[in-house]
């Protein structure tokens, strides 16, 4: 409670801040529901992953439909519209790789989806191995500098 | 969450019987006193209410007048748009329909300019244009102009004015964020001074990113501050707030801000702050 006198913006402001220099890689793993700042906060990262099913996005689609169209009933709309899948999200160079996951939710395949994430995580890992504090950092700088694309007007 | 209550607030004063006859275009109702104000007195005072003293936000054209020397702003050619990616119906066309009545690019304005002589980046937000928002031609104007000022190592000054991340172009605009902070930490490097100026209302991804992040953070008297809104966080915790949350003057006291500054006095303390600075460099 105490944290909301200054509300939490500027845990997030200075999470992402030091994320950005920080001298090792970073993985950074979209796993269930990840959305808006508090996300972002701990997804500063070299390479972002995410899980198949998972979804990432500016906000949760109650939220986005009810800033957007002052309606939060239309949550399922705004769902098909904010681009929050993850192969929307690759698309749009947002995230880095899917990690698929078979079709039940059954011990087996945690399994199997834990065996792909380890898979991805040593791969990730063995390539930046040979990359220096400063190689690492401006991996990821690039990475979000690189952000959004736009039009250049004449 | 709080471009809605702002849009609410805005419609409620909009849709309030106010067809008395006053002329249109020469007098505005103060928000806060209620009190019919000729609009050249308000222009003469600085967009302050002379009559209750509260602070209108302001157009990035006034801003820029009150606190650049005259004729010394240039401004950065960037002549960028979006990419509308999440194909939005009606949003370019939004776009351009707001650009002809504010006559303003985008939501923030950047460039060099001088304060007293002292040459700076500046950046100016503007709530006129969808309440301020982050979209990627934001994001991409504001770290540009920092990239500006390490490669000229000047001093970087921001007014922010905001409700937050841009619905319109969804998780591009959230990632806005992290590509300004991670300008910042660039910034930060280079040893350059970082002022930021904290203006009603300054709310979600602003506040959750470059806003938070001045070496100085000097606010406006009387300006709402935060990350979510209050009335999400009041039905997210299920208690109250207290008293003046969200406030200058609330955050002052529990230490996010270094200074509530009044808008006669910004000029004078952001030229004060930019000489002490450079003494200090002069020094080391």
């Amino acid at each position: 409670m105490e944290q909301k006198k200054g509300d939490n913006g500027e845990a997030i402001a200075k999470s992402m801040f030091e994320m950005a220099k920080l001298k090792v890689p970073i993985i950074s793993i979209v796993i269930g529901e990840g959305s808006s700042g508090g996300a972002l906060a701990i997804g500063v990262a070299n390479k972002v992953l995410m899980l198949e099913n998972a979804i990432y996005s500016i906000l949760s689609p109650e939220g986005y439909s009810s800033i957007l169209w002052k309606d939060s009933s239309r949550f399922e709309e705004a769902a098909e519209k904010m681009k929050l899948t993850a192969k929307d999200l690759y698309n749009l160079k947002v995230i880095d790789k899917i990690i698929k996951e078979p079709n039940e939710n059954e011990e087996e395949d945690f399994k199997k989806i834990s065996n792909n994430l380890k898979k991805e995580i040593k791969i990730i890992v063995s390539d930046m191995k040979s990359k220096t504090a400063e190689e690492i950092v401006q991996d990821r700088y690039l990475k979000f500098r690189n952000m959004g694309e736009f039009i250049r007007r004449d | 969450m709080i471009v809605d209550k702002i849009k609410k607030r805005e419609a409620s004063v909009k849709n309030k019987p106010s067809n008395i006859d006053i002329p249109i275009g020469k007098w505005v109702k103060c928000d806060k006193c209620k009190e019919i104000i000729y609009k050249e007195e308000l222009r003469k005072n600085q967009s302050i209410c002379p009559n209750c003293g509260n602070y209108f936000r302001m157009h990035i054209n006034k801003r820029l007048k009150l606190i650049i020397d005259e004729h010394t702003y240039k401004k950065f050619d960037l002549n960028i748009e979006t990419s509308n990616p999440l194909n939005m119906e009606d949003y370019t066309k939004k776009l351009k329909s707001i650009r002809e009545k504010t006559g303003l690019e985008e939501a923030v304005a950047c460039g060099t300019g001088k304060i007293n002589g002292e040459e700076v980046v500046i950046c100016i937000m503007d709530s006129g244009f969808l309440m301020g928002s982050m979209g990627v031609v934001v994001g991409e104007k504001i770290t540009y102009a920092i990239e500006q000022a390490i490669e000229k190592k000047l001093p970087f000054i921001i007014f922010t004015v905001s409700g937050g991340a841009r619905m319109q172009e969804g998780i591009i605009s959230l990632m806005q964020m992290a590509k300004t902070t991670a300008a910042l930490t660039k910034l930060d490097e280079a040893g350059l001074l970082y002022i930021t100026v904290l203006t009603d209302p300054t709310y979600g991804g602003v506040t959750a990113s470059f806003a938070s992040l001045g070496d100085i953070i000097l606010a406006e008297p009387g300006a709402m501050i935060g990350f979510a809104g209050q009335r999400v966080i009041e039905q997210t915790i299920g208690e109250s707030l207290p008293e003046g949350f969200q406030t200058a003057e609330f955050l002052l006291e529990h230490g996010f801000i270094d200074k509530i500054v009044e808008r006669k006095d910004l000029k004078e303390t952001i030229y004060k702050l930019i000489q002490f600075h450079k003494r200090d460099k002069e020094d080391s």
